[in-house]
């Protein structure tokens, strides 16, 4: 056999259960790839060279508690911070027969786009270290996409699932909310909050979601709606808004994020034009929402040690405390009739939603950090621009890749459905990888 | 109505919540809030709350 590494986790669980490869093989390839990798990328906060249980290698945002173990949520406050009880989802995992093999790099408390961290080193995108990998779950991205791992999980409150996946080239799942529990792990939004896959494809993300979706007594708000995997996968209904997409968004990525429509077209896809969501306003009822409750969450710690924050997150936590009450309230109750809204507008009788994960090509570190300069604001709004309004709503969304732009740096398509609408998104995921190969491309160290 | 949002007023609503401001982040806070606008707001039945999202999403699911 060829690197082991280089298997789907499809095959590899394949592999395993048949026992043509044993789980020392592949984490062994995965440990090989991640000592390569690791200085280049800075995608691992810990790795488990001994790892005694048996299964499929995966590793997880460091925000996922495993009890006896450290989460440090990519902070300075929770440095060393030894978790008492393991998350529901890390457990559905090892009862699916995964192994963790490590704790992966992200954005301070979940609470940024990019791939900074001024704690624990910023994350690279394995595709050109000078680029961001997207974040917050920007370990997750940027090692699912090195063959580090065979995926990992990751948390998504304003697109920090898709953000990563679209910048680093892989697939990525932000599920309903609700439909996964997030008893065990991190808070940032409670409201908002959602745990999904990264992993090589769409069909590898629809094993992961499998194993880890489903009601969980510890989160009173996890759902108990089935989760049913197999769909039929051609015939989909596609909304797009063809010439909102060829106004507003980065030529090379419109172009990418067309020819992928339609080359679900010609897969048997019907596309249907439709005015798209009102971006702006369900964005800014996302942040009036995320940042009420991440600096409600917060409270504590910055009352008593705010110079442990890094400046960039204690700023983004400072504006939450000046949210009226009243108007995040008022987001609140209007988010039944925004979803409303969008299934019946924007949806209508299509399946899914299609657009781009970003309107713009991948940026750099440097142009995003605190070196940027006066365009540094508005331009990590452009990031998280075509990702917050689904976690307003809450509905799911997939991203997979669809190209790579002049530079090498590879672009997202997003497809956003109906509330726990996830396999028809998977499938037609999967139905576009079967015709393309742009999730098989992999970086070179 | 403009809002009248200024730094001494953010400063003292994030004092009053026991909230120290990193140097210059008061001016920053109070232009974000002015500048902050909601231009597509829906009709908001009065009796509806926070709630009725939860019920949104079971009508809105795939049949």
């Amino acid at each position: 056999m060829s690197d082991p590494a280089s298997l789907s986790l499809a095959a590899a669980a394949q592999a395993l259960r048949e026992r043509r490869i044993s789980s020392r093989e592949l984490a062994d390839a995965c440990l090989a790839r991640i000592a390569r990798w690791q200085p280049r990328i800075n995608a691992f906060i810990s790795v488990e060279q001994d790892a005694a249980n048996e299964g499929v290698p995966l590793a997880h945002k460091d925000m996922f508690y495993r009890k006896g173990r450290v989460s440090n949520c990519g902070s300075r406050i929770r440095r060393g911070w030894v978790a008492r009880e393991t998350s529901t989802a890390l457990l559905r995992l090892d009862a699916a027969g995964m192994l963790q093999i490590g704790t992966l790099n992200m954005a301070e408390f979940a609470y940024g786009p990019t791939g900074h961290n001024d704690h624990w080193g910023d994350c690279r995108n394995p595709w050109n270290p000078e680029y961001i990998p997207g974040g917050s779950s920007s370990g997750s991205g940027a090692a699912v996409a090195a063959r580090l791992v065979f995926g990992a999980l990751g948390s998504d409150t304003g697109g920090s699932v898709r953000i990563p996946a679209a910048a680093c080239g892989v697939s990525g799942l932000k599920t309903t909310w609700g439909r996964v529990s997030r008893h065990g792990a991190m808070p940032l939004s409670h409201s908002l909050d959602t745990i999904g896959p990264l992993a090589r494809s769409a069909e590898d993300c629809a094993l992961l979601l499998a194993a880890i979706a489903g009601h969980d007594p510890l989160d009173p708000v996890s759902s108990r709606e089935p989760y049913v995997g197999k769909i039929s996968n051609s015939g989909f209904r596609i909304a797009i808004s063809t010439a909102w997409i060829e106004r507003n968004v980065e030529p090379e990525v419109a172009a990418a994020v067309l020819a992928a429509a339609g080359a679900l077209r010609s897969g048997g896809a019907q596309l249907l034009e439709a005015a798209p969501p009102d971006f702006a306003t369900l964005s800014a009822h996302c942040i009036t929402v995320m940042q009420a409750e991440a600096s409600a969450q917060h409270a504590r710690w910055m009352r008593e040690r705010p110079g442990d924050y890094s400046s960039a997150v204690r700023a983004r936590l400072e504006s939450g405390f000046a949210v009226p009450a009243a108007a995040y309230l008022e987001a609140l109750r209007l988010r039944g009739t925004w979803l409303e809204r969008f299934c019946a507008t924007t949806l209508s009788a299509a399946d899914f939603y299609l657009l781009p994960a970003m309107k713009i090509r991948v940026p750099t570190l440097e142009q995003t950090g605190a070196r940027g300069g006066a365009d540094m604001p508005a331009l990590l709004g452009e990031v998280t621009r075509l990702t917050r309004w689904v976690n307003y709503l809450g509905v799911p969304a997939l991203v997979i890749p669809c190209g790579f732009d002049s530079r090498g740096l590879p672009i997202g398509l997003q497809l956003v459905g109906r509330p726990f609408a996830e396999a028809i998104l998977l499938a037609a995921g999967h139905a576009f990888q079967r015709e393309t190969d742009w999730h098989q491309r992999v970086p070179v160290s | 109505m403009t809002k009248q949002w200024n730094s001494e007023t953010i400063e003292i609503l994030l004092a009053a919540q026991g909230i120290r401001l990193a140097p210059g982040r008061a001016e920053k806070i109070a232009n974000a809030l002015n500048a902050a606008t909601v231009s597509g707001s829906l009709p908001l039945e009065f009796e509806s709350d926070p709630t009725s999202y939860v019920l949104a999403l079971e009508r809105c699911k795939a049949k």
